[in-house]
């Protein structure tokens, strides 16, 4: 279409723009072109850090866990991770072992769910329905051994909630020995099918320098060549003990970051073997301390990237304040780099490759 | 590892420098990873301190504006967290009681755009030279600080058997006077 030059303002969401959750982009477009991003949000925004300080340091647990659904298990970790460093509790290792086979079986299903929903965005409904069955062994692991396909209610603070039978971990092991093969086929078929390339591969781009500018993390990062992991550059839990590679691939488009996900799943699952064959024996919880006044950070490796939290606590059970930064709040302004000059169709599938979410974004 | 622990000194150092105060200390999780924390004695100091991290490659994590005892009070003091090679660095800004102010770090750190205006929005601290002071999450119809005045449906369900919703009404009577 020729506009001759025109510009015109397109309005794009608040609902299904590339998820069920509500963002509004006013989009600047010269035909199909897309010039200028901004981005409202703020429609779902709940308040949950003034309700942290209204609740003691046990239910905030509960509550950090609720902030996002694919990342809740990290949440409630980290939170307690900072709790645990305010009040200088030392967690048993049994407890840190099961606390990263929590995470990373939560890490497979999120990594999954956004590479399905990629496929669903394409159009490739055989796909979409295909890695959603494969995804949903993991979610029979998370039912199984957990009680739940969404929250695990896995951490507490001084460790674990529940301690993971011998029967369970042999079960976990033979269920990611029956995903492995699955994943590998969904691997094979998002680098060489024509269709998913010819989508994702050279679009969506964020050059290095502004990966780096923007101060973007997780896969998002990783996917425009920089190498950061929490887990490796400040190493917590069972983490130092474990083998595992972080995955970085230069080719900064969609395609690129998708490759970051597919391959972590296969890191994740080294993660998972290593805790189940490699767990010690003993306590899973460690006793909770005298709250005094202080204040602490902590920080891990969620699947979309890195969780930050602060806590300050005023000598009471409720914290002063406790104040988190989710990955996704980092990565919300790369979009306006990756969809410049992009077609108004592509913005759905670029919307989704940073893995946004919008309720823990708001919070 | 020995050239990474003799950078680390000489941020603390010259960090220690810019904040003019002194006061600093250090804390460490139980896995060995370090927490510096900074506190600058005013808010001019924000830009040096952020220019000096900016220029060893560090990278802004997170902004936490508190108040030492409630948040739902007027806040005192903003907490700016960096993150090099694994090890955090915190900055803590003192503010100005009557009229918060701190200037914007954006043009040293382009993701301290969000955190910034959530503070202006949520929190009422003024950021001087913000480049894009637009609201993030509220609408411009609201006014700032609208949040502040909502009455949190636990305090107002509890009114029957806690005395929360009358003392809440008195504070507000207050401020009016």
């Amino acid at each position: 279409m020729n506009t001759g030059g025109r510009s015109f303002s397109m309005p794009l969401g608040p609902v299904h723009v590339a998820l069920e959750e509500p963002v509004y982009f006013h989009l600047t477009v010269e035909g199909e072109t897309i010039r200028k991003v901004e981005l409202t949000s703020g429609h779902v925004h709940r308040g949950m850090e003034a309700m942290a300080t209204q609740r003691n340091l046990t239910k905030n647990t509960t509550l950090t866990e609720r902030v996002c659904s694919l990342c809740s298990n990290s949440h409630s970790f980290t939170y307690c991770m900072a709790v645990e460093n305010v009040l200088g509790i030392n967690i048993p290792q049994r407890a840190r072992y099961l606390r990263v086979l929590a995470e990373e079986i939560k890490r497979v299903a999120s990594h999954l769910f956004n590479t399905a929903i990629q496929a669903h965005i394409i159009g490739f409904k055989s796909l979409f329905m295909h890695t959603m069955e494969v995804r949903e062994m993991i979610q029979d692991v998370k039912e199984t051994v957990y009680g739940n396909r969404m929250n695990l209610a896995q951490n507490c603070i001084g460790g674990v909630k529940c301690d993971v039978t011998p029967e369970l971990l042999k079960y976990i092991l033979g269920m990611v020995d029956k995903m492995e093969p699955g994943v590998e086929e969904i691997r094979e078929l998002y680098s060489s099918n024509s269709m998913v390339l010819g989508r994702t591969k050279g679009l969506g781009l964020l050059p290095k320098e502004d990966a780096l500018r923007l101060g973007v993390v997780g896969p998002v990062a990783r996917g425009s060549g920089l190498k950061m992991d929490v887990r490796k550059d400040s190493p917590y839990a069972a983490y130092p003990d474990l083998e595992f590679e972080t995955i970085v691939s230069d080719g900064c488009c969609i395609h690129s970051r998708t490759t970051v996900r597919l391959h972590e799943i296969f890191e994740s699952f080294r993660l998972i073997r290593q805790c189940c064959e490699c767990v010690p024996d003993g306590a899973t919880t460690a006793s909770m301390r005298q709250i005094r006044s202080a204040e602490a950070c902590a920080r891990t490796e969620a699947p979309r990237g890195e969780v930050f939290y602060y806590i300050r606590t005023n000598g009471t059970d409720r914290p002063g304040r406790l104040k988190w930064r989710v990955p996704s709040y980092m990565n919300w302004e790369a979009l306006g780099v990756m969809m410049k000059d992009c077609k108004v169709a592509d913005a759905a599938l670029i919307t989704n490759s940073i893995d946004p979410c919008v309720s823990c974004t708001e919070r | 590892m020995q050239k990474d622990i003799q950078s680390d000194a000489r941020i603390i150092e010259n960090l220690t420098l810019c904040s003019e105060t002194g006061m600093v200390h250090h804390t460490a999780d139980s896995f060995g990873n370090a927490f510096h924390w900074f506190r600058l004695g005013t808010p001019r100091h924000l830009t040096r301190a952020a220019a000096l991290l900016r220029d060893v490659g560090a990278r802004l994590c997170m902004a936490t504006a508190y108040n030492r005892r409630q948040l739902s009070e007027p806040m005192q003091e903003v907490c700016y967290h960096f993150e090099l090679g694994g090890v955090v660095y915190n900055l803590t800004v003192t503010l100005n009681g009557e009229w918060p102010v701190v200037p914007s770090i954006t043009h040293l750190f382009a993701n301290a755009d969000w955190h910034e205006r959530e503070m202006m929005e949520l929190y009422g601290i003024n950021v001087t030279d913000h480049p894009n002071p637009r609201r993030l999450f509220l609408d411009e119809e609201f006014d700032e600080g609208i949040l502040n005045q909502a009455v949190p449906l636990s305090i107002m369900m509890n009114g029957a058997c806690t005395t929360d919703l009358w003392e809440r009404i008195l504070k507000d009577r207050e401020k009016l006077s």
